[in-house]
């Protein structure tokens, strides 16, 4: 294995581990509850590993994408199901991410807000048309790397460490709210994204990993996404440390930018803005990339960014359809941050669909020999599949009690 | 004498990919054809297209699926198939058997812009 292939693939998973929904649950979570919803993102965190590792393990070793596998071991009905629920997600998430994108540009610019999102829409189309896909991951991985920011900023602020330690677990003395849970329940969907591992697992084909791979795989997975969830607590703690205090409501990116303008003046802002633009835009292409991803897998069509367009016709369609839908929810002028409340809590209902057909096959030793699960994955994997189903069933009504969790 | 691995109709041919000679997917086993032979049923075809996968769904999904999608399957023979796997690999050509007709459309569309 390449050092500098494992270097990048590293900085790239951690640089692209954040999007606009957990940006701003993270930091409403600290600003709300101070820290005492930390727990969640190692909770969630070690769940996304856990699963994204099986699926890019599948994927290294029989070459099989996700929604492959859920069209085969779901059943039809359930699959078709999952399919047309994963577009919606996705679809929402994109638009949710354009209009953060189109926010960042507003802030920075000036220019009318649905022009930006025009141009969003325009910049991104081209960047999915011209860039191979090995850049793609590199140019808004990287640069997503500029919210470490946030991770000098919640040090700088100067947090009661004890008190970080605390948040690591759940307190059971505390009296809990509704509120409490349709925030845990939002902040670990938020981690656990089910676009994240349709993309990982059909990237890491678009790669030709193979057998030889999976200790690649790994070692992306662990250490990219640990350092991701460390970006993500590192949010809780400019919520609690920075907006707590000012009972100032994160509720929009610009805002989000004041915690790192607080702590670092113009410079932390402008690293702030630009890691957000990266890390949303990234978000976007990845969504609208998923889509098509999950379209032509169930239904069997050629696929793949390394494809020339003409030999892909109807999955280039896809992406570019999804771009385009999602320009249109975001022109319609709904607030990003709202978009994203709601993709993310639906998210969470079609989890378990997701990862039951990931779990199946990574643990057939039947179809995956030697790289089957061991027992550590498979109690790891049975105990999200099981956390996750019931997070999903309690999603929705937790939705309409806490009315889009304003209490 | 060696027994024979069971094979699983539902599990290992419905829903698999089906893959042309050149390696190209073009489709799903949406439904698969048996007819009656003197050794008992046998597969006759694998059907493809959302007249074939349009019937697996209830009643009323079903008439939704037809009026947006159509009637449209692509019948092919079992002699066609050359080996199951992971994906169900045929000895023709995808166009041979009408099967991928609209991606090579969209295909012939998108190869008048640039750097397709």
């Amino acid at each position: 294995m390449k050092f500098a292939e494992i270097f990048l693939g590293i900085l790239t998973a951690m640089g692209g581990f954040v999007e606009i929904g957990e940006l701003t649950f993270t930091l409403n979570a600290g600003q709300q509850f101070a820290w005492s919803l930390l727990w969640v993102v190692p909770l969630g965190t070690i769940g996304i590993m856990v699963y994204c590792e099986m699926a890019g393990r599948i994927a290294a070793v029989r070459s099989r994408p996700v929604f492959a596998l859920v069209r085969e071991r779901a059943g039809f009905d359930s699959a078709l199901l999952t399919l047309i629920a994963s577009l919606a997600v996705n679809l929402l998430t994109c638009a949710a991410e354009i209009g953060g994108v189109a926010l960042l540009l507003h802030l920075v610019l000036g220019s009318p807000y649905r022009l930006l999102i025009l141009a969003t829409f325009a910049m991104l189309l081209l960047v999915v048309w011209f860039v191979s896909f090995k850049w793609i991951e590199r140019i808004f991985g990287l640069g997503g790397l500029l919210l470490i920011v946030f991770l000098v900023a919640a040090v700088y602020l100067g947090p009661d460490w004890s008190k970080v330690a605390q948040g690591l677990l759940p307190d059971a003395n505390a009296r809990e709210t509704v509120l409490d849970f349709f925030y845990a329940v939002a902040l670990l969907s938020s981690i656990m994204l089910p676009y994240e591992t349709y993309f990982y697992a059909s990237g890491g084909i678009e790669d030709e990993w193979k057998p030889s791979d999976v200790g690649l795989n790994r070692l992306v997975v662990f250490v990219g996404f640990a350092l991701g969830g460390l970006l993500a607590a590192s949010l809780v703690g400019v919520g609690t440390e920075y907006f707590g205090p000012r009972q100032i409501e994160p509720q929009s990116p610009g805002a989000a930018a004041l915690g790192a303008a607080h702590a670092f003046g113009e410079t932390g802002l402008l690293l702030a803005l630009g890691g957000m633009f990266f890390a949303f835009g990234g978000a976007a292409i990845e969504t609208s990339l998923s889509s098509a991803y999950n379209l032509a897998q169930f239904a069997g069509w050629p696929w793949g960014k390394h494809l020339p367009r003409r030999h892909a016709g109807r999955f280039t369609l896809s992406w570019i359809a999804t771009f385009a839908l999602a320009t249109l929810v975001a022109l319609s002028g709904v607030n990003p941050v709202t978009i994203v409340e709601y993709s993310i809590v639906f998210s969470v209902v079609i989890l378990p669909f997701t990862y039951f057909p990931v779990l199946a096959v990574a643990s057939d030793r039947n179809i995956m020999g030697d790289h089957a699960n061991g027992w550590l994955a498979n109690a790891l994997g049975w105990f999200y599949l099981v956390l996750i189903t019931a997070a999903g069933i309690a999603a929705l009504p937790l939705l309409v009690l806490t009315q889009g969790g304003r209490g | 004498m060696k027994k024979l691995k069971p094979f699983d109709l539902a599990r290992d041919l419905l829903d698999h990919e089906l893959v042309d000679v050149d390696e190209v997917p073009c489709g799903r086993v949406d439904d698969i054809e048996l007819e009656h032979t003197s050794h008992g049923l046998a597969v006759a075809a694998l059907l493809v297209g959302p007249g074939a996968w349009a019937q697996r769904l209830p009643a009323l999904a079903r008439i939704g699926a037809r009026a947006v999608f159509g009637r449209g399957r692509v019948r092919v023979p079992i002699d066609e198939v050359t080996r199951i796997e992971d994906v169900v690999q045929l000895r023709s050509r995808a166009a041979q058997l009408g099967l991928g007709i609209l991606d090579r459309r969209v295909g012939r569309w998108l190869a008048r812009l640039p750097r397709s």
